[in-house]
């Protein structure tokens, strides 16, 4: 696949459709980035989780914010980028109750003249780029049975794409596709539920035999289950304009506890790919059948052409969290390669044929009894985090986490508004001690070229650039510059607070590259800190408490947007 | 030999002194002592929209909630508390503010930080009547008396309780000491705790 | 001989119960009416041990009453004093010595029938058995019928509907105590502890109603923790099965529309489930079918609507301590309620 001509601006979360999160920028390079110094900085006011990337189009950057879901636009063509307009989407304040994660939203999109957000109380507003006028609004979402929306929407040709959030609460998930001029709902694709509801029809062709059959979304399930059995579409989407398919993750199933969901639980914790115009699956892969551990499908698909076992293949790498790089064919959804990049217990391989995991039982919880040692954690060896792609050293560059965790299992009961766990957790660090590692991948050797261990987990995105820089922020605060061929640390700024946002790099109207980061702890990993839990009780935060007991001396809450370029 | 008893008889009736104390014993109350509500009770007003399993029926049917006609007697009361126990994980309480109190969804209920106060009345209405920011409305869906009972466990949390009255083990994976062995934590003023909209 | 008439009377009464239990209608409970071939199994070997300790209790009697008889006696004038052989009699000798031996015989023919009773139970052919997995909570039972397909599952609670002639396997689980399970008339006891899971394999080969109940203390109200097998014939128990993987019957009738509200907007909701419907906790007993239970509470009171108002009224004037809260609906309401309750069949 073609790489996008780099036109200096940043206009979807993952930059293009492909999400390689790669800037064709060249100004900033190995030889002069630790000159880089900061060029301005932008206060949103709130010091909840900054997990957004910030968006650039239009001489413009717009910021979407954790609740209650401002969005700023910054005007980058006047010196110090002062604030243009603010847009406050007023999302119901209850909504705050139903977060599993923090309050947080992952950016804004931009799309010929509009900008699009989704509100934490499901709704998905269109604001004019150049006056900040609501132009339409969408209530999508139903926050009184634990529903929000926190990904940042997708424009797709004359759609924008939006999934809810809220598995965790024994929401049903779905993927729902807006047409971008008026808002209108084209069409919705479910992710559990009969066949007519998930839009598989007669183009349905997946490639493992056990999701053949009619209704499986239904089946595989206790009777009724699949209502309040998550599969929510909070992650990414990747766009193949070449095959016109959309490429999505879907959520664990709910509850936690598998013991209450015997079955498969189709068609959580896997990929759909999708007609955009339509929504109809072409097909599908569980990566997790029924779901023991949390382990999301909704981690990001980066779309890429590579040379593997001497054959060019289109394909999508895929790290998730149950803790394996997973290389796809893109057509067909074939398990290419499936290689561990974290210490694996939960599973004891990938089996060739079937495509299922081979599940290890003795980590698997059970009612009544703590089994430890499950790896990687629920966050997953991977979580939401974006990894960037680099075509010049052919490296897929993954922050991520090196967590294990104890965990226990008891019925939960479904009562809608309230969390469906049935689930208590204690994470730690895994082996070496170090809670997060900053790696680099190489999908086509099928293993890590170099890693740099961090103390904290790396809960933000990478970027990588065509200067062969790679940038990402740590949990303590320190924004990165690392060689991207030899992870070295070439550069570091100490931001206010821990970062957990998504770095960006686009052009200015003078002619310089810039690099951009939000800088404020939060998100499931920082929970301890931005929400001012307890870390005194191990189980707090899903278990994370355990693990970021320390957090809190070595980073406050935080707000600020950080801006860099060369003097 | 009588001698000899005559002069033990104090020691047998000092010895006997102490052990009347061990009569006294804590009642169980099954019975819940609070009557049905008269057409003359408070209605009470909900803080939220936001109520526990009824999301298909939508805000016009809210049931009628009343203000509490019983006041708050289990602060002593190891038997409710540890029913309060019991009811903090079944009512999903411990999803929301962690196993142990420590917070997730919700807010920590062990620390010393009480947005809404930590008085057993400031309790109660949090439970029923919930809160603006997330917190559901259960009036009508968790009885008075189950609700005094959650709202000594809530106490019980950060060590307020005293100890023979707090639960003294948990039968679940411990996320810290249970709460008969935390230190009592000062409830600090309340005020909003950062910039955010409450 | 006294020893005989004693037998005699005893195996009358066992069979008279036998007798009286087939005669009626009402749910057997008892060991000595085996319905299926565990228990049957069970009540040979308590017959055989029956009958060897009647026959050692009956021979002890009668030794201890020749022993008292032969014992030589001695007059009133006479001193006592010890006898004038001090070493062991040589008949004394035997006796003991065969008791002995015949003492250890019995018990060793005791192992060796306790022994061929456990082979025996091992032995029930498991080929198409029915999976149920029971977990006992303080004070009720909780069945989850299993099958291969997941969607053909469902839940009932404290009421157990099994075919005849078929091998039934239950996974016996606990939420919070130790309980034990126990149908006299289908096998022996097993227990139900937190955190570790048992198995129980029976069989019924006679249709019939049969009462268990819960078998190890387990708190305040662990005497009214009782349940109901019912053995059918296969195709009623399918028909039956059939109808429990139904959602719940959606009345129109105005009355029990407001139960199901007032079901799903007070305490109901938070602890009970009724398929097809917004409620899906697991607290209490599955309330999808309930009207066609024989019992309400787990054995405590039969299912009638008077005694459903009064169960929900104040269920701790029937089972004080039972989890389940006094309710303070007003009284139509309450009505409303129990008509919905009662539309569940």
């Amino acid at each position: 696949m073609a790489a996008d001509a780099d036109d200096g601006e940043w206009p979807m979360a993952p930059k293009n459709h492909a999400s390689t999160r790669f800037s064709a920028l060249t100004q900033i390079d190995r030889s002069n980035v630790a000159n880089l110094r900061l060029a301005f900085t932008f206060d949103t006011g709130l010091r909840r989780g900054q997990e957004a990337a910030p968006i650039v189009a239009e001489g413009t950057m717009f910021i979407a914010s954790p609740f209650p879901n401002t969005l700023f636009a910054l005007d980058l063509t006047r010196p110090g980028a002062p604030l243009k307009w603010k847009f406050e989407p007023n999302p119901k304040l209850a909504a705050q109750g139903v977060a599993c994660c923090d309050v947080v939203t992952r950016g804004a999109a931009y799309s010929q003249g509009r900008v699009f957000i989704n509100t934490l109380g499901g709704q998905t507003v269109a604001v004019d780029a150049k006056t900040g006028t609501e132009l339409w609004r969408q209530q999508l979402g139903d926050s009184s049975k634990g529903e929000t929306i926190t990904m940042a929407p997708l424009v797709v040709k004359d759609k924008v794409l939006v999934g809810n959030a809220g598995s965790e609460l024994g929401v049903r998930g779905w993927l729902t596709a807006l047409d971008t001029a008026s808002g209108r709902v084209i069409w919705r694709a479910h992710s559990t539920g009969p066949d007519a509801e998930v839009l598989i029809g007669p183009n349905f062709k997946p490639f493992y035999q056990q999701d053949v059959g009619k209704d499986l979304g239904v089946t595989t399930w206790p009777p009724e289950a699949w209502k309040i059995g998550g599969g929510t579409a909070w992650g990414w989407i990747s766009y193949d304009p070449a095959l016109d398919l959309i490429y999505y993750g879907t959520a664990n199933p709910a509850p936690w506890n598998a013991e209450q969901r015997q079955g498969d639980n189709k068609w959580t914790a896997g990929i759909f790919a999708r007609n955009p115009d339509s929504g109809e699956a072409r097909w599908f892969y569980q990566y997790a059948p029924n779901d023991r551990h949390d382990y999301n499908g909704t981690n990001e698909n980066v779309l890429l052409d590579l040379q593997i076992e001497g054959r060019q293949r289109s394909v999508i790498v895929h790290p998730d969290r149950n803790g394996y790089v997973y290389v796809l064919d893109r057509a067909t959804g074939e398990v290419v390669s499936a290689d561990p990049f974290v210490k694996v217990t939960t599973t004891l391989g990938i089996d060739r044929l079937t495509g299922r995991p081979r599940m290890n039982p003795q980590v698997d919880p059970r009612n009544g009894e703590v089994v430890r040692e499950v790896c990687p954690a629920s966050p997953g060896g991977k979580d939401w985090q974006p990894s960037a792609w680099s075509p010049r050293t052919q490296l897929l560059y993954m922050p991520h986490q090196n967590l294990c965790q104890d965990m226990t299992a008891y019925t939960a009961s479904y009562i809608s508004g309230t969390p469906f766990l049935g689930s208590e957790v204690r994470m730690y660090a895994g082996p070496g001690g170090h809670r997060g590692v900053f790696g680099a991948w190489d999908p086509v050797k099928r293993r890590m070229a170099w890693a740099i261990p961090e103390r904290f987990p790396v809960w933000s995105g990478a970027l990588a650039t065509a200067g062969d820089v790679v940038f990402y922020g740590t949990m303590e605060g320190w924004f990165k510059a690392v060689d991207a061929r030899s992870g070295q640390l070439l550069w570091q700024f100490k931001t206010s607070s821990g970062i957990v946002g998504q770095p960006i790099s686009y052009r200015g109207p003078d002619g310089k590259q810039y690099v951009a980061v939000l800088s404020g702890v939060g998100g499931w990993a920082g929970a301890v800190v931005s929400k001012d839990l307890d870390v005194r009780d191990r189980t707090a935060a899903k278990g994370f408490a355990s693990a970021m007991a320390d957090l809190p001396q070595y980073t406050g809450k935080g707000g600020s947007l950080y801006v860099f370029a060369l003097p | 030999m009588s001698s000899r008893c005559l002069r033990l008889w104090p020691a047998f009736a000092a010895a006997a002194l102490l052990c009347l104390p061990a009569c006294e014993r804590e009642k169980r109350q099954f019975d819940s002592p609070s009557p049905p509500p008269t057409p003359a009770s408070a209605p009470m007003m909900r803080a939220t929209p936001l109520q526990p399993g009824n999301a298909q029926l939508g805000a016009s049917s809210v049931p009628t909630a009343h203000m509490p006609s019983t006041d708050y007697r289990y602060e002593n009361n190891a038997f409710a508390v540890s029913q309060g126990k019991r009811l903090y994980r079944w009512y999903n309480c411990s999803s929301c503010h962690a196993p142990g109190g420590g917070g997730d969804w919700g807010p920590a209920l062990s620390d010393d930080q009480w947005v809404y106060g930590s008085s057993p009345a400031n309790i109660f209405a949090s439970i029923a009547e919930g809160r603006p920011a997330g917190m559901p409305s259960f009036a009508a869906h968790i009885s008075e008396d189950q609700t005094w009972q959650l709202v000594a466990y809530v106490r019980s949390l950060s060590g307020q309780l005293p100890k023979d009255v707090a639960p003294g083990r948990s039968d679940t994976m411990s996320g810290r000491e249970p709460e008969a062995g935390r230190d009592r934590e000062r409830p600090k003023p309340m005020e909003k705790s950062d910039g955010n909209k409450r | 001989m006294a020893t005989s008439a004693s037998t005699l009377r005893w195996l009358a009464a066992c069979g008279s119960v036998v007798l009286a239990a087939a005669v009626r209608a009402e749910p057997l409970q008892s060991v000595l009416a085996p319905a299926g071939p565990q228990a049957a199994h069970l009540k040979d070997l308590w017959d055989v041990m029956l009958l060897v300790c009647t026959g050692v209790f009956v021979a002890v009697l009668v030794a201890v009453g020749i022993a008292l008889w032969r014992a030589p006696r001695a007059d009133s004038s006479q001193r006592a004093s010890l006898p004038q052989e001090l070493g062991p009699q040589r008949g004394a000798r035997r006796s003991v010595l065969s008791a002995v031996v015949a003492s250890t015989l019995l018990l060793l023919f005791l192992i060796v029938a306790s022994v061929f009773t456990d082979r025996a139970l091992a032995r029930l052919s498991l080929h198409d058995a029915l999976h149920i997995e029971v977990t006992a909570n303080q004070w009720w039972w909780e069945a989850r019928y299993d099958d291969a397909q997941a969607s053909r599952m469902f839940n009932t609670a404290n009421e157990l509907h099994i075919p005849t002639g078929r091998p039934v396997v239950l996974t016996l689980r606990s939420n919070d105590v130790i309980h034990s399970f126990w149908v006299p008339a289908l096998h022996g006891k097993k227990d139900l502890i937190p955190g570790r899971t048992s198995t129980l394999r029976l069989q019924a080969d006679q249709a019939g109603t049969y009462r268990g109940q819960c078998a190890e203390f387990c708190g305040y109200q662990h005497t009214t923790m009782a349940l109901l097998v019912m053995a059918e014939p296969p195709a009623q128990y399918e028909a039956w099965a059939d109808h429990q993987r139904a959602t719940a019957a959606l009345s129109q009738e105005p009355q029990a529309a407001r139960g199901r509200h007032i079901f799903m907007t007070t305490t109901c909701v938070m602890c009970h489930s009724i398929q097809g419907t917004d409620a899906s906790a697991r607290r209490g007993p599955d309330l999808t079918h309930v009207a066609q239970r024989q019992t309400l509470a787990a054995g405590a009171l039969p299912n009638t609507p008077e005694n459903l108002e009064r169960w929900i009224r104040n269920p701790q004037h029937i089972k004080p301590g039972a989890n389940m809260p006094p309710s303070d609906l007003p009284t139509d309401d309450l009505k409303a309620l129990v008509a919905y309750l009662g539309s569940l069949q």
